[in-house]
């Protein structure tokens, strides 16, 4: 079972068909987005930092949530999937320091999450299910046969998402 | 102006200097908190990209605390102090006299322990910094947080994400009496304007 293991680091993206589980470990302010083909059990998991990309080189398009999903999604219509039926699943985008002196330290998780809404309204994928905001740091494991997401947090119990 | 992996061996040794003077600033006033001797080990300044420093960390999901300050004044950016269970356990038996257990049984006096700590050890790299420069530089009122490493790192990361994939990193020992090696790391994050400016005032920026 540990060969069918992915993990994805900040500003990655990894896929698995079939069979697998892709995790992400310690979602912070960071949105761990799960974008999933049933049909054909295709899922990936991209580990999104920043909302919005305003490179002007553009050299890590997973590094933000809208060029991120953006890219995940034409990734997965190469490896076949249809846009009609994939799916959306997010967690993360939690404030890890309250921070009264900070300025916009504490919004950047609460941007994400609604970078991340306003992509996937954009380009059509309904969003099932959620675990965001709050103050805990978030680890995501994704099960791409089934398309059950597990989310692990320090304090709290697993959520089924 | 340069990035971070942009940095040539001169421009990086300058950062090593500022890091082992904020060390050494650190052990002493770290001494004189907790009323023992500290010792340091030459300290490693690294600068990485974010997996690589989450590795470099112990990975993702140990529970640490950190103490986080934003700076400001001439020098713009984040520093962030890392407490792993091994050092909150050193200066909880030191300052308060209290045995450490796990960061869930953390109470309101070792948090505020943990936090001056923190914000003495900020302050330290923040003076040998504005010591070499002449420039001003205040730490804001440090926050504190407990949770998983990874999510805690991410927050300096974010903050300039947008100008630079990769991070300063130190690293070094201190030993309490000479019997016990606790390790402590810092993330110093200058943003990208911040950097040349202080390298420029150094008189090392090359072009």
């Amino acid at each position: 079972m540990d060969n069918n293991k992915l993990i994805i680091g900040i500003a990655d993206m990894k896929m698995a068909q079939r069979e697998g589980e892709l995790i992400t470990y310690a979602l912070g302010s960071c949105v761990g987005v799960a974008l999933y083909d049933p049909v054909i059990k295709l899922g990936a998991l991209v580990h999104v930092m920043l909302p919005l990309n305003m490179e002007t080189g553009r050299t890590s398009p997973l590094k933000y949530a809208d060029t991120g999903i953006r890219e995940t999604l034409r990734r997965m219509e190469l490896q076949g999937a249809k846009r009609s039926r994939i799916v959306a699943k997010i967690a993360g985008g939690a404030r890890m320091f309250d921070t009264p002196g900070c300025g916009s330290l504490g919004n950047i998780g609460q941007r994400n999450i609604e970078s991340a809404h306003m992509t996937l309204k954009r380009e059509n994928i309904r969003l099932l299910k959620e675990d965001v905001g709050g103050t805990v740091a978030r680890t995501m494991l994704f099960d791409v046969a089934t398309g059950v997401g597990r989310i692990r947090s320090y304090n709290r119990p697993e959520q089924i998402l | 102006m340069k990035n971070y992996n942009e940095l040539n061996s001169m421009e990086l040794d300058t950062l090593r200097e500022i890091g082992s003077m904020g060390t050494g600033n650190a052990a002493t006033a770290l001494s004189g908190m907790i009323g023992r001797r500290v010792r340091i080990e030459m300290p490693e300044v690294r600068i990485m990209g974010y997996n690589e420093a989450i590795d470099w960390i112990g990975g993702p999901e140990i529970i640490t605390a950190g103490v986080l300050a934003r700076m400001e004044g001439e020098i713009n950016g984040i520093i962030l102090c890392i407490e792993q269970a091994a050092f909150v356990e050193q200066v909880l038996s030191c300052v308060l006299d209290r045995t450490f257990h796990s960061f869930d049984e953390l109470e309101e006096l070792d948090i505020s322990a943990l936090r001056e700590v923190g914000n003495i050890m900020i302050s330290a790299y923040t003076n040998a910094m504005s010591g070499l420069t002449s420039m001003k530089i205040r730490p804001s009122v440090p926050a504190f947080a407990v949770d998983m490493q990874g999510a805690i790192m991410a927050v300096p990361m974010a903050e300039f994400g947008g100008q630079s994939d990769y991070i300063m990193a130190i690293g070094t020992n201190f030993i309490f009496d000479d019997e016990c090696t606790v390790p402590c790391r810092l993330l110093m994050s200058p943003d990208v304007r911040s950097l040349n400016f202080l390298l420029r005032k150094l008189g090392v920026l090359d072009g």
